[in-house]
C-alpha cells in the first residue's frame, strides 16, 4: 500500500511538469492553428533566465517567474508581430510555421551555444534537496512547488478563458475567426497575445525545470516531445484535457516501474506508444477537440 | 486526420532537430590551436588527422582532449618533431569539430583520410562517436588511436588498425568493487551484501553492469537485489528509487553521466535514502556536482577514474605530464580527459618513431607490440591483442570526503588514503 502511494504521489508530482510544460504549445495550436516548434528554445531560454538571474544576483526561481515570464510574453508578442504574422493561415501556414518555427529554435540554441557553451548549468537553491514526508513517502519541497505552479497556471488559465473578455474573445477566435473579424473582434491582437501567453507559459516551464534538473542548450529537445505527447493526448486546444492528459501519461511512465521484470528504461516509449494508440484510435485526443474549454 | 499529418510533420522536423547538437557546421572549419595545412605541402611532416566534439553535447569535454592533444603536438614540435628512421620529422594535426554527431564524425574522417590525406588518425571522444569513426578508420586501412571510447564492443569486431586507449568499463565496476571486496573482508560490510545496481540503457551502463554481475557472482558474496536500467537525460528517477528503498540494499552502484548523476542524487537525497557504499560509476568527484548538490550530499560517494592527477606522486610518466600541462595552463590541474588526449597522442608518436617509418602497416604492427611506461594507473601501456587492442589498465577509486577533497583509495599501490566504509553519514 505505501509502496502504491508512493507511485500515485510519484505520477501526480510528475503530472504537474508535464502540465506545465504542455500548456503554452496547447494554447499556441489551439488558437492559431500552428505547432510551435520553437516552445524548445523558450524552455531552454527560460531555464537559462532563471539560471542565471540567480547565479548573478541571487534572485530565487520562483520570484523570477514573475519577470522571466513577463519578458518571454513579449518576446512571443514580437515574435509573432515579426514571423509568424507574416504566414499564411490554415493549414496553408502548417508547413511553413514548422520551418519557421524550427528555424527560431535552432537559431536560439546557437546563440545559446556561443554565449554559455555546451556546459551543463544547475540552479542550486537552499531547498534543492528539501523533503516533506506525505502519507509516508518523503517528497520533494521542489517538485511540490512545481505542481503548485501546474495548478495554479491550470486555474489562472481557466478562469482567463471562461471569465474575461479577452478569454471569450480568444475562445470565439479559436472557433471561427472571420465572424470575430465581423464582430469587431481584433483577430491579429488575440493572435499576438495568445502567442505571447503560450511562449511565456514555455518559459516559465523552462524555469521550472531548470531547479530540476542541469540543462544545457540542448534542453528543450525532449520536454517539446513529452508536451506534444501530452497535448496531443488531451486533444489539441483542450486546456484541462492538457492537464488531465499530463497525467495519464506520468501514471503510464510511473506506474510499470512496480512490475517485477518490466525493464524501465522502456517506460519512456510508453508514452509513444500510447500517443500513437490515440492517433490512431481517436485522433481528436481522447477528450476531443474542443476548443479551450 | 489533419491532426495525424501535424504530428507526422512535427516528428520529422523534430528528429532532425534532435540530431543537430550543435551551431558548427558539418565541414567545419580546422581549429585553431593547430595548424592546417593543405595537402602536399608539408614535405617532412607526418600529417595526422583528428576529429572533436568542439561544439554540441560533448563539447566541454571535447575542448579538453584538444587541450591533451595540443599539448602532445607543442611538446613534439618543441623537439623539433619525432624522430623516424634517424632523422626529425615534424608531426602537423589536421582537427575538425565533429559537432557530437555519429555521421559528422564518420564523413570527417572519411574526409580526412581521402581528401585530406592524413596518414594516421586520433579518435575523437564518447563511445556512440569513436563507434562509428572506427569502422571508417577499419575500411580505409589506417591506424586510428583513439581515447575516447571505452566500450568493449568498439573492440570485439576483430578490428585490426583500431587501438584504444580508454580501458573497458567492466574494469571500472570491477575497480569499485574491488575495493568494496577490501572493505567487506575487514569486517566492515555485510557479509553477503546485496546490491541496488541502476545503469543507463548505453553500451557504458550494460559494460558497468557486467562488471558489477560478474564480480558478485565470481566471489559469492553479494546478490543483486535490484537491477534496473534508465534512459539517459532522466526527468523522474523517483519511482526507481522507491524500487532501490523498498529493496533496503547495503549498497547502491549506479552508472550515470554527469547530468543524470546530479539528478538522481538530488532526487535520492530527497527521498531520504543512504547506502553504507554509494557510487555513481565514473561519476562523483565533479565539482560542478558538489556545486550543483550541496557539498554535503556527495559525501562519500566513490568514483572510478581512468586517470587522476594525484598519481603524479607516485608515477614518473604522469608527473611530467602534470607539470607541463599546468606550466602551459597557468597551474590548472589536468583532468583524465586531458591526460588520455595527451597519452593517445603520445602513443601515436612513439609507435611512429618505433616503426621508424610513416607506413602505415608498420606502425600498426608497432602499435599492436607496443609496451612503453605511460602515465596510465599501471605505469605501462600496451593494446592486448586478447582485448581487441584496447588497453586493460587499473581504475584509480576515489572517494568524496567531508573536507571537499576526493583521495585515490585504490588501487593499493597508487592510493594516498583508505577510505571510509560504511558512510558514516548514514548513521545520522
Amino acid at each position: 500500500m505505501e509502496r502504491f502511494l508512493e507511485l500515485v504521489i510519484a505520477s501526480v508530482l510528475l503530472a504537474g511538469l508535464y502540465a506545465t510544460m504542455a500548456y503554452g504549445l496547447g494554447l499556441i495550436y489551439g488558437v492559431l492553428r500552428i505547432v510551435n516548434l520553437n516552445h524548445g528554445g523558450m524552455i531552454m531560454a527560460g531555464a537559462y533566465a532563471g539560471w542565471y538571474l540567480h547565479s548573478e544576483f541571487g534572485i530565487d526561481p520562483y520570484l523570477a517567474l514573475l519577470p522571466v515570464g513577463t519578458v518571454a510574453f513579449l518576446v512571443g508578442m514580437g515574435m509573432y508581430r515579426l514571423l509568424v504574422h507574416r504566414l499564411p493561415r490554415g493549414a496553408a501556414g502548417g508547413v511553413q510555421s514548422l520551418l519557421l518555427l524550427f528555424g527560431v529554435w535552432l537559431v536560439m540554441r546557437n546563440i545559446a551555444y556561443l554565449l554559455f557553451t555546451g556546459n551543463d548549468q544547475t540552479v542550486h537553491t537552499t531547498y534543492a534537496t528539501r523533503a516533506i514526508t506525505l502519507a509516508g513517502a518523503q517528497v520533494s519541497v521542489n517538485r511540490l512547488a512545481v505542481f503548485g505552479v501546474a495548478l495554479a497556471t491550470l486555474g489562472i488559465l481557466h478562469i482567463l478563458l471562461t471569465k474575461t473578455y479577452f478569454g471569450k474573445a480568444l475562445r470565439a477566435v479559436a472557433q471561427n475567426p472571420e465572424s470575430c473579424t465581423l464582430q469587431g473582434i481584433r483577430v491579429d491582437r488575440i493572435y499576438a497575445l495568445t502567442f505571447g501567453l503560450g511562449t511565456a507559459l514555455a518559459s516559465v516551464a523552462g524555469l521550472l525545470g531548470a531547479t530540476l534538473f542541469p540543462f544545457n542548450p540542448s534542453f528543450g529537445a525532449a520536454e517539446l516531445l513529452k508536451s506534444f505527447v501530452v497535448v496531443v493526448l488531451g486533444g489539441l486546444g483542450s486546456v484541462a484535457g492538457t492537464a488531465i492528459a499530463a497525467l495519464i501519461l506520468a501514471a503510464v511512465e510511473v506506474f510499470p516501474t512496480a512490475i517485477p521484470g518490466f525493464p524501465t528504461y522502456l517506460t519512456a516509449a510508453l508514452g509513444f506508444v500510447l500517443l500513437v494508440l490515440v492517433l490512431v484510435l481517436r485522433p481528436g485526443g481522447l477528450f476531443g477537440q474542443r476548443v479551450l474549454g | 486526420m489533419r491532426t495525424s499529418r501535424v504530428c507526422l510533420l512535427f516528428f520529422v522536423v523534430l528528429m532532425a532537430a534532435c540530431k543537430k547538437s550543435g551551431p558548427a557546421p558539418a565541414d567545419s572549419a580546422p581549429s585553431g590551436g593547430t595548424a592546417a595545412p593543405a595537402a602536399g605541402d608539408s614535405a617532412g611532416a607526418i600529417r595526422i588527422g583528428a576529429t572533436l566534439p568542439l561544439t554540441g553535447a560533448e563539447s566541454r569535454i571535447g575542448g579538453f582532449y584538444k587541450e591533451g592533444y595540443d599539448l602532445a603536438f607543442a611538446e613534439a614540435a618543441q623537439n623539433g618533431g619525432i624522430e623516424v628512421g634517424g632523422k626529425k620529422m615534424k608531426v602537423e594535426l589536421t582537427l575538425l569539430d565533429d559537432t557530437s554527431t555519429q555521421a559528422t564524425a564518420a564523413s570527417l574522417a572519411d574526409r580526412l583520410i581521402n581528401s585530406d590525406k592524413v596518414s594516421f588518425l586520433l579518435g575523437t571522444y564518447a563511445t556512440n562517436l569513436v563507434e562509428a569513426q572506427s569502422v571508417v578508420a577499419e575500411q580505409n586501412g589506417i591506424p586510428y588511436v583513439n581515447g575516447g571510447g571505452a566500450a568493449t564492443a568498439i573492440y570485439k569486431r576483430g578490428y585490426k588498425w583500431v587501438f584504444g586507449l580508454l580501458a573497458p568499463v567492466e574494469l571500472l565496476a570491477e575497480s569499485i568493487m574491488k575495493w568494496v571486496d577490501t572493505q567487506q573482508q575487514a569486517g566492515k560490510l555485510p557479509k553477503p551484501a546485496t546490491i541496488a545496481l541502476l545503469w543507463e540503457n548505453t553500451s557504458h551502463g550494460k559494460d558497468f553492469r557486467k562488471g558489477v554481475t560478474d564480480f558478485a557472482t565470481k566471489t559469492k558474496n553479494y546478490t543483486v537485489v535490484v537491477d534496473e536500467s534508465f534512459e539517459l537525460s532522466g526527468k523522474d528517477f523517483s519511482a526507481l528509487l522507491g524500487k532501490v528503498k523498498a529493496a533496503n540494499a547495503d549498497l547502491f552502484l549506479a552508472d550515470a553521466h554527469l547530468p543524470d548523476y546530479i539528478t538522481m542524487q538530488r532526487q535520492y537525497v530527497t527521498a531520504g535514502l543512504c547506502h553504507k557504499i554509494q557510487s555513481y560509476g565514473a561519476r562523483g568527484s565533479e565539482k560542478q556536482a558538489a556545486e550543483a548538490l550541496g557539498k554535503k550530499n556527495v559525501e562519500y560517494v566513490l568514483s572510478a577514474v581512468w586517470w587522476s592527477s594525484q598519481l603524479a606522486g607516485k608515477n614518473p610518466e604522469a608527473k611530467k605530464f602534470v607539470e607541463l600541462f599546468k606550466s602551459k595552463n597557468g597551474g590548472r590541474s589536468p583532468e583524465w580527459y586531458q591526460a588520455l588526449g595527451y597519452e593517445t597522442a603520445r602513443a601515436l608518436f612513439t609507435a611512429i618513431s618505433q616503426a621508424g617509418s610513416t607506413d602505415r602497416e608498420a606502425v600498426r604492427a608497432k602499435l599492436a607490440s607496443l609496451k612503453i611506461p605511460s602515465l596510465l594507473p599501471g605505469g605501462e601501456l600496451s593494446f592486448p591483442a586478447e582485448f581487441g587492442q584496447q588497453v586493460h589498465a587499473p581504475f584509480v577509486v576515489q572517494q568524496n570526503l567531508p573536507d571537499g577533497s576526493a583521495p585515490v583509495i585504490a588501487p593499493p599501490e597508487v592510493a594516498l588514503g583508505q577510505g571510509i566504509a560504511p558512510n558514516p553519514g548514514c548513521a545520522k
